[in-house]
């Protein structure tokens, strides 16, 4: 194949391949040159003699134009090419075709964009729900509903695919019947699937919506990646919501990209305990809303028309629990030990001591209401599971 | 001439009989040692000779050569420099070898001439086929617990020789060591710990059904301190456990109680930075029974179980299994008994205040920690609780807690139904003989159920929690069939403190 009949997208990834190549300098070079020409000045190593190159490629742009040159002659473009179709990955250059325009408006839109499913998807109302990968039983339920509930009104949900809260969203998103598209955005090339343990989720995310990267295929998830991962879900989402994440947790980048783009962020309010709930709720003191279910993120899209019916969640789904019914529980000991529990983690000597009963009728009650999804164990602890009060059917949205 | 004298070498905690053979001929002067002598056994030829010199005695200038039979069994330690002494004295025709009929020898020489105690006396004692022993002066009770042989104890060689020629008379036997009669956790009593009803339940259920137990706290929640209660819950030794213990103890050379029998079970405590060796036992100079043997019959504590090596952590899983400890050395294996009850104790993440404010625990070392507790160390544990830093109003103004002494009872009376059913304790009720020995009603097999299909428990889990609820049934005198309330709190004391993250 002769290099004038590849398409701009092989030579723009074929750049983004090449080692120590990040999305500045890829910028920096796709700014300056169409990328079959960007290529082959690199191919010849005079691309530092471009002042805003050199600039981009500090420490030493003289060394880097070396490597480059060494690299490059060693690759076949179209090689590079034939990968990326064999494996279903799109790509788009910064102001040429198919570039999503949701990005393509960003002040730090990347020069280049590849990704898994359908990047048309993205048209729509969006917003980005992010937070801890260790998270409590609390933050994950919220996560899920929140997932499901925007997706049941046709918000498309965007998030990282990262443990704990971004993959609760996204699962509660896939669970809506005829829900919206999901949007992921991951730090990592397409074909490395970081978490393992979501390969599952990164697949179904990619059938029903679109995974975005701007990393080349074959790029690890090395941990620089993943702030600038984060400002891509803040330029992607219309609001952005904060579930849990702790004083100095990766959520802040997120949440600072979201601020300069003048985009609604919200907090999901928190136990003032819960070294979880640190930011979202230092978060509400400074001011920002609180999202407290579904209908507070639709009034701050603007969309509080499309008031939920929150149907039933699929209960063949294996990431959350059965909804528990709105009565409250029948025997007096699950209504006294349920009350014990509270909304705060609690031992069982807590449970106990509070509910005034005896440790076998408070651990036998415990077991009776974790099998009706009413609480859930973690770590010794018993919480009660967030499950719907009845606040989203009774509440109406502001006119 | 030749000589044979009898006498016992130390194999694990076993005593094996070892027959020293002295033959003293014409030819160049000097003194060999053969029959798999380990080391400190081979400088027995050093002590030996200048003991008998300091003693007043003469050295042959002849060819001394002493075989230790049986030869295939490799000696150990310097308990053999006595009958090798006596045999040579024999030998050389300083006095009869009829003197020596029926009597068997063991000590150790000192260059002065005094004849020192060495480990193992019960076991090695024990071995010994003669009706009388002699035994180094102070070991005398030691070896009256075996109460087969006519004991003699005597301090130097000198002593000795007048004692045999019946110049003198036996000494008494020394005074027992001032060691008190009770164990020192007689006096640690359970109703010191205020609060913490789950903890004490935990070891009240440990105590009786023989479940190895986990607690989870941060520092200054009590856990070693509500560990150091548990032997005082668990029964006196008695019969075979008690001189089992008893050989273990004295095979490492620890001093023995008041009365020689070891009937307190046993606390050990090793510290995580102690040597695999010491814990599991081993040792290629000196083979010796570790802190998991010494604690048979008793009570392992393994306090910041998440720092100990892995490879302590791996050499637990025979012992737990099994109840021994093989340690390997060149020739064949040894077996120490190893019958513990595991205490671990923990810290939730590494600074220990993990899930308050107060952590400041990065993420990454919070999963390296708990990674480590999580996986097949965990599951040994029956029992894993969580224990808090008591509240200042409870410390102040609580009732005093049950004794216990009126846990204890409780603890035996559950041994006892144990025991009718065949095994000691409940934690080692067959899996295949559940369904007869631990019926679930309704209630109970409900709640099970639910943890079954939420793929929260397996079915190796599912035994164990059976047999804890069969031990929490027996502890409140409650019926055959197990009901929900045991079944919950069997569950309920089963906490994972090391979760992995949460998948989505
Ligand atoms: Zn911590």
């Amino acid at each position: 194949m002769s290099a004038e009949a590849l398409a701009n997208e092989a030579y723009a990834v074929a750049l983004a391949e090449l080692p120590g190549m990040g999305p500045a300098r890829l910028r920096a070079v796709l700014d300056r040159w169409p990328p079959a020409e960007a290529w082959s000045v690199v191919w010849s190593g005079r691309a530092m003699a471009v002042g805003a190159v050199a600039d981009a490629c500090r420490p030493d742009p003289a060394a880097l134009a070396v490597t480059w040159r060494t690299a490059a002659g060693r690759v076949d473009v179209a090689d590079v090419w034939q990968r990326y179709r064999d494996a279903g990955v799109g790509v788009a250059v910064l102001g040429g075709d198919g570039y999503p325009d949701a990005l393509a408006s960003d002040a730090e839109a990347p020069a280049v964009v590849c990704w898994l499913g359908d990047p048309a998807v993205v048209q729509g109302p969006r917003v980005g729900i992010v937070g801890s990968r260790r998270c409590t039983r609390y933050g994950r339920d919220i996560a899920f509903e929140l997932g499901h509930d925007l997706a049941s009104a046709g918000v498309r949900v965007v998030s990282g695919l990262a443990l704990g809260i971004d993959g609760a969203a996204h699962s509660g998103a896939l669970s809506a019947p005829g829900g919206a598209p999901p949007v992921a955005v991951v730090g990592s090339g397409l074909d490395v699937v970081y978490p393992r343990r979501h390969v599952d989720l990164w697949r179904r995310v990619a059938d029903a919506g679109v995974v975005f990267s701007e990393s080349p295929m074959g790029a690890a998830p090395e941990g620089w990646r993943f702030p600038l991962r984060n400002r891509l879900i803040a330029a992607l989402a219309d609001v952005l919501v904060v579930v849990e994440s702790r004083h100095q947790g990766g959520s802040r980048h997120t949440v600072d990209a979201a601020i300069e783009r003048d985009r609604v962020v919200l907090a999901v309010p928190g136990p003032v305990r819960s070294p979880l709930s640190t930011y979202p709720n230092e978060l509400l003191h400074q001011g920002v809303g609180p999202a407290r279910d579904v209908v507070d993120v639709l009034v701050a899209l603007g969309l509080a028309g499309r008031l939920p019916m929150p149907a039933p969640v699929d209960a063949g789904e294996p990431e959350h629990e059965p909804e528990p019914d709105v009565d409250g529980p029948a025997d007096p000991v699950e209504v006294a030990v349920l009350d014990a529990v509270g909304w705060e983690p609690a031992t069982l000597d807590d449970v106990a001591e509070r509910a005034g009963r005896s440790l076998g009728a408070v651990a036998a009650a415990l077991a009776r209401l974790e099998a009706a999804g009413r609480v859930a164990e973690r770590d010794g602890r018993w919480e009660r599971v967030a499950g719907r009060s009845g606040a989203i059917r009774r509440r109406t949205a502001p006119a | 001439m030749l000589a044979t004298v009898s006498s016992a070498t130390l194999l694990g905690v076993d005593g094996q009989p070892v027959t020293v053979e002295v033959h003293v001929s014409s030819g160049l002067p000097g003194f060999t040692v053969v029959g798999l002598p380990d080391a400190p056994c081979r400088e027995s030829r050093d002590r030996v000779r200048a003991a008998l010199l300091s003693s007043g005695l003469s050295w042959p200038q002849k060819r001394v050569t002493v075989n230790l039979a049986p030869s295939g069994v490799r000696k150990g330690g310097p308990g053999l420099d006595l009958p090798i002494a006596i045999g040579v004295l024999v030998a050389t025709e300083v006095f009869p070898p009829e003197w020596c009929f029926g009597v068997g020898f063991i000590g150790e020489l000192g260059l002065d001439g005094s004849i020192r105690r060495v480990p193992g006396i019960v076991p090695m004692v024990d071995a010994i086929g003669e009706p009388t022993v002699v035994v180094p002066g102070g070991c005398e009770r030691e070896a009256t617990l075996v109460g087969r042989h006519e004991v003699r104890g005597a301090s130097t060689v000198v002593e000795l020789l007048e004692c045999l020629r019946g110049e003198a008379a036996w000494p008494d036997p020394a005074p027992p060591a001032p060691v008190p009669a009770t164990g020192v956790h007689e006096r640690l009593d359970l109703c010191d710990v205020r609060g913490q009803a789950v903890a004490r339940l935990a070891l009240e259920v440990s105590a009786a059904g023989g479940h190895h137990l986990l607690f989870c706290g941060p520092p200054g929640s009590g856990k070693t301190m509500l560990a150091r209660r548990l032997p005082g819950l668990l029964p006196k030794l008695t019969g075979p456990a008690a001189l089992e213990a008893t050989r273990v103890r004295s095979a490492a050379g620890l001093v023995l109680p008041g009365d020689g029998l070891v009937i307190d079970p046993p606390f050990r405590a090793p510290h995580h930075g102690a040597s695999p060796v010491s814990v599991i036992g081993g040792g290629s100079a000196h083979m010796r029974p570790g802190e998991v043997s010494l604690a048979s019959g008793g009570v392992l504590f393994l306090d910041e179980l998440a720092e100990f090596p892995n490879a302590v952590l791996d050499a637990l899983r025979t012992p737990i299994e099994e109840g021994v400890v093989r340690v390997c050395r060149a020739k064949g294996s040894v077996a120490y008994p190893a019958r513990f009850l595991l205490v671990g104790a923990t810290n939730p993440c590494p600074c220990g205040e993990w899930p308050t404010m107060a952590c400041r625990c990065s993420d990454v070392a919070r999963s390296r920690y708990v990674r480590k507790l999580s996986g097949p160390l965990i599951d040994r544990f029956d029992l894993r609780v969580l224990v808090r830093r008591p509240d200042v109003s409870a410390l102040l103004t609580g009732r005093p807690a049950e004794p216990t002494a009126a846990v204890a009872a409780r603890v035996l009376t559950a041994r006892t139904r144990a025991a009718e059913r065949g095994v000691m304790c409940n934690a080692e009720l067959p899996a295949d003989r559940l369904d007869e020995l631990a019926p679930l009603a309704d209630d109970g097999v409900h709640l099970l159920e639910h943890r079954l299909r939420a793929g929260m428990l397996s079915a190796r889990g599912l035994h164990r929690v059976r047999r804890v609820a069969r031990t929490l049934a027996d502890l409140a005198d409650g019926p055959d069939t197990l009901g929900e309330e045991h079944v919950g709190l069997a569950l309920a004391l089963r906490a994972d403190p090391a979760h992995e993250e949460v998948a989505a």
